[in-house]
């Protein structure tokens, strides 16, 4: 095996880590202002991967609309589901486990929601760029080399925002502190609206790509705990660890894969618990300290 | 309704309880999320399922044997996952849970003890296992325990517990060790969910790690809140109903889960404390207050029931 | 609080008084139980199953029935998992009171179920199950298991003997899901086969159930260079490791198991066109062309899986099985099982009674033909 095989395997890796940064994203947005892991995300970026599916089939959507529309329907159900289910635990100070169950239960819900009302078969995506280009004899497919911009993109555009906007700022201040920041007149639900609106969006963008390059169906909510752990991995709570986290646990995941393919899962586990002893807060987590 | 179907949903609920109790322990007592023990009902079933019938040892053996290995294990584990706070605690769960199933689906053991042959075959799981949990059986087992539990819980270690639970910091300030506290914690509810396992894997005579997916770890989880954390009694409550629930709702077909979901979204928002909010459901106090009230005696009770909800 | 546990306990009784009352009614028909997925992964195979079954019952009664008597078909969910499976067992047993069972769609959960069938001398014709396990279990005949499909070792076999026999191929590659029997039981059988012939296996890698990602196991058997990839998975990672493969510029023919046979596959054309499936039956047999049809008419166009002959065939040998034995008793269907022959979608149907398994079934293999979206017909292999 030469030198290709292990850049092809390393371009496979990122590949993959791009698609798990665009999900861990999202969850890691969301720990960051309200310090719990929003099970629910996964749900959401299934739901976008059906709008998607829909709107290229169905609707017979030009892919950039397509694109756009899981955007928006993402986004929108992630509001939703934070109105509905997060806002009145919010109001009470609810501690963060009852958040933890209930985004479990929208989970189940969304899951089996859609089982329900489609059903369970898997879809499979029209092609919409079915070709890959070779360079060097290595293979990268049009969808995967999209994915890999597209992620790039939005992840920079979501650094911007966050960085250099007066929301981002806002947000930032959250992530110290809620409510020292609300006392110096954040307005609470605008930042948490905002970050339910860009994790939302970001997960459509991932169930898009994901449904290309994969196949739907309604159980790929369980795909994207792999995702939470590379958020993990990188440090709950901070978005470049998650990117760097989730692009390292993609090379990884395959490294091992192409080492031995039945450990894969095992060794991802192995590192989530490893990490967490070791490095509780992750690569580049902030430290969470007890709130008396 | 044929008293076998119903037999096999109690002797489910028997076991179910067993490791609802077990997670009360740890969830509803002490505050600690677990979202991996699945992983150690898998264990508890392995183990037991290997002493009745690779070693011919009683299903008793086999049981107590489980709920050992089970407890050792979550002993070595909570010794290195305790210190993690919160969520983390609960995401280390999450991956010694799956990290447990996806090591017996990879393992492939063949043993020859006595002339008789014993296979491990990863993901094929074993068939076969001998049905010896009876109702009758895991009726007393489950008494026995929910006695023993409510003798810690109501015990100065429960009420440690329930400290830790409340204000871990605050906790360890009035002198409580917290951390042997929570490793005791630990160390109980997996060997409930051992001695389970053992149960389970003897009452379906099937095992397989397919069995004990994270959602398992998860419908526990619910089961305990849904019951009311810190509470004995609610556990039980909750357990039963959301185990007979799914089979009632077996009619509605495929909409049945999605209704599982809503209600667990719907109990978080309307009744947080669970169906019991941390009391406990006192049948003496209830035939004491029904007897005086038909004997017409109007003097107020001293009641252990009637305390503001802990929260 | 006292309030809403009292609430609770009534709602609970009340669930349990309509559920106790629902079943004392119509004593005058047969009842037949269907157990399968019909939600969980494997979803499509039971939906298609109790959706082929309905349509059948409903066609035999509206021709005045069996023995003079209507059909009631129970159908439950089993979720996919060998733990419901119990459960819904125990129910159509016990509380619904069937004659016979048909399904599930998966051997863990037949195998699961064997003691519920054992206590009850209910019979279970599964229709899809081809772990060997299924009924017989360490040379000892389950009593009330049978089965209309033929078996993993068989399959096997099958794929084994096409890929060296009749494409002529010597070099393999294997890449399977670790965490299901179906997968290890197929995998295990054709290496045997396969090597025993003279080919070689030069790849084989796994995956674990639920995987979406095989570009690292790809990228290896790329380097190896097979000639032909044996794949024995179901559908949706049959498409999807062909979306990958062709990605990574693999493009050897791929060969599926019966599970791979979906209609879902030409939603992918592209991807999937040129590769082999193994199956039961031809899936464009014209003698099924008015099945189809039926089946299309009746749920908006909807294409029949596999899942739908077998649930089909299943129906036919219960019938037989009803009408030989001449009474809706459990026992007496159960014995009139080995008894009868009927002639099916996937072949004759007689079922041995020494293993009862049905004997000389023959599998069909089909290339994928992505431009016309169809299955053309290769060859036939026999089991033995």
């Amino acid at each position: 095996m030469g030198i290709g095989y292990y850049l092809q395997q390393l371009v496979n890796g990122i590949c993959l880590g791009g698609m798990y940064a665009l999900m861990s994203v999202g969850y890691s947005l969301v720990y960051s202002i309200m310090n719990f892991s929003n099970f629910a995300h996964g749900g959401v970026i299934m739901v976008g991967a059906y709008v998607g599916y829909y709107a290229l089939t169905a609707l017979g959507c030009p892919f950039l609309i397509a694109f756009l529309l899981c955007g928006v329907g993402s986004g929108l159900l992630a509001i939703v589901i934070e109105r509905l289910v997060y806002n009145p635990l919010r109001k009470r100070h609810a501690p963060s486990l009852y958040f933890i169950i209930s985004a479990m239960g929208a989970s189940i819900f969304l899951e089996n929601f859609v089982i329900a009302s489609i059903d369970g078969t898997p879809r499979n995506y029209p092609a919409v760029f079915a070709n890959s280009i070779s360079i060097g004899g290595l293979s990268l497919g049009i969808d995967s080399l999209l994915m890999i911009i597209v992620s790039a993109a939005a992840l920079l555009i979501l650094m911007f925002i966050i960085q250099k906007t007066k929301i981002g700022l806002a947000i930032r201040a959250c992530s110290y502190n809620e409510r020292a920041s609300t006392l110096m007149g954040v307005n609470g639900d605008l930042v948490i609206f905002t970050v339910f609106l860009m994790g939302g969006i970001l997960a459509g963008f991932a169930g898009i790509l994901y449904g290309m390059r994969f196949i739907v169906k309604p159980t790929i909510g369980q795909v994207t705990n792999k995702s939470f752990v590379a958020a993990v991995f990188g440090g709950l709570g901070s978005l470049p660890g998650a990117i760097l986290g989730s692009l390292l646990l993609g090379i990884m995941e395959i490294f091992v894969a192409s080492w031995n393919s039945t450990l894969r899962d095992l060794f991802v586990y192995a590192l989530l618990i490893l990490v967490l002893v070791v490095k509780p807060s992750g690569l580049m987590g902030k430290v969470t300290e007890d709130k008396a | 309704m044929s008293w076998y179907y119903i037999e096999g949903i109690l002797i489910q609920s028997c076991y179910t309880l067993l490791i609802v109790l077990g997670l009360s322990i740890l969830t509803g007592y002490t505050g600690m999320f677990s979202f991996g023990h699945a992983g150690f009902v898998c264990i508890g079933g392995y183990v037991s399922v290997i002493c009745t019938m690779a070693f011919d040892l009683p299903y008793a053996v086999g049981l107590l044997a489980g709920g050992l290995v089970s407890m050792i294990l979550g002993a070595g584990l909570g010794r290195i996952t305790l210190r993690l706070k919160g969520d983390y605690f609960c995401i280390a769960t999450l991956g010694v849970g799956e990290a447990i199933r996806l090591i017996f689906n990879n393992l492939q053991l063949n043993w020859s003890i006595n002339g008789k042959n014993f296979m491990l075959d990863g993901a094929k799981g074993i068939a076969s296992v001998p049905l010896k949990t009876t109702f009758g059986i895991s009726l007393v087992i489950v008494v026995i325990f929910v006695i023993a539990t409510s003798f810690l819980v109501n015990s100065k270690h429960g009420r440690c517990m329930l400290a830790i639970r409340e204000n871990e910091l605050a906790a360890q300030m009035s002198g409580i060790n917290t951390f042997s506290y929570k490793m005791l914690a630990m160390c109980m509810s997996a060997l409930y969910a051992g001695i389970a396992g053992g149960m389970l894997a003897h009452y379906f005579g099937y095992l397989q790690p397919k069995m004990f997916m994270m959602t398992k770890s998860t419908e526990y989880t619910i089961m305990v809140i849904f019951g009311g954390m810190g509470s004995i009694t609610g556990s039980v409550v909750g357990t039963v109903l959301l185990c007979a629930l799914p089979e009632l709702l077996r009619a509605v077909g495929d909409w049945r889960l999605v209704f599982y979901g809503l209600a667990v979204i719907v109990i978080m928002i309307v009744r947080p404390m669970g169906l019991m909010g941390g009391k406990e459901l006192r049948i003496g106090y209830y035939v004491n207050r029904l007897t005086r009230k038909l004997l017409k005696k109007s003097d107020p009770l001293p009641g252990g029931d009637e305390e503001e909800e802990a929260q | 609080m006292k309030k809403l546990v009292s609430l609770a306990c009534v709602a609970l009784m009340l669930f349990s008084l309509a559920a106790a009352g629902g079943c004392g009614k119509a004593e005058d028909v047969i009842k037949l139980g269907w157990m399968g997925s019909l939600t969980g992964d494997q979803a499509a195979y039971g939906t298609c199953e109790s959706q082929t079954l309905k349509l059948l019952v409903d066609e035999k009664n509206a021709a005045g029935g069996i023995l003079g008597k209507q059909i009631q078909l129970i159908c439950y969910d089993t979720k996919g998992d060998a733990q419901e499976a119990i459960n819904v067992a125990k129910r159509l047993c016990a509380q619904d009171k069937v004659c016979a069972i048909i399904g599930p769609n998966a051997s863990g959960q037949c195998i699961a179920i064997q003691s519920v069938l054992d206590e009850y001398h209910i019979s279970d014709m599964s229709t899809v199950a081809t772990n060997e396990k299924v009924t017989v279990q360490d040379g000892v005949l389950k009593e009330y298991n049978f089965r209309v499909c033929f078996l993993d070792p068989e399959q096997g076999r099958i794929a084994g003997s096409f890929v060296y026999d009749y494409l002529k191929y010597t070099k393999a590659a294997i890449l399977y899901d670790v965490n299901d029997d179906y997968g290890q039981g197929l995998k295990d059988n054709f290496i045997k086969v396969f090597e025993a012939k003279g080919g070689t296996i030069v790849a084989e890698e796994g995956y674990n159930g639920g995987d979406t990602d095989f570009t690292s196991q790809l990228t290896k058997i790329k380097e190896a260079n097979p000639e032909i990839i044996f794949t024995p998975i179901f559908y949706q990672d049959f498409i999807n490791i062909h979306k990958q493969a062709r990605t990574l510029g693999i493009e050897v023919p791929m060969l599926g198991g019966d599970g791979c046979a979906s209609e879902v596959l030409f939603d992918a054309a592209d991807a999937v066109d040129g590769s082999y499936v193994i199956n039961h039956v031809s899936l464009t047999d014209p003698a099924g062309e008015d099945f189809r049809a039926k089946y299309a008419g009746k749920y908006n166009g909807a294409k029949m899986e596999l899942n739908g002959y077998m649930a089909y065939d299943a129906f036919l040998i219960w019938c037989a099985a009803v009408e030989h034995a001449g009474s809706d008793d459990a026992e007496a269907i159960a014995k009139a099982y080995t008894e009868v022959e009927v002639e099916g979608m996937t072949g004759k149907i007689k079922i041995s009674p020494e293993n009862h398994n049905p004997v000389g079934k023959s599998g069909c293999v089909e290339r994928i033909d992505g431009v016309n979206k169809t299955y053309i017909f290769e060859t036939k292999i026999p089991t033995e």
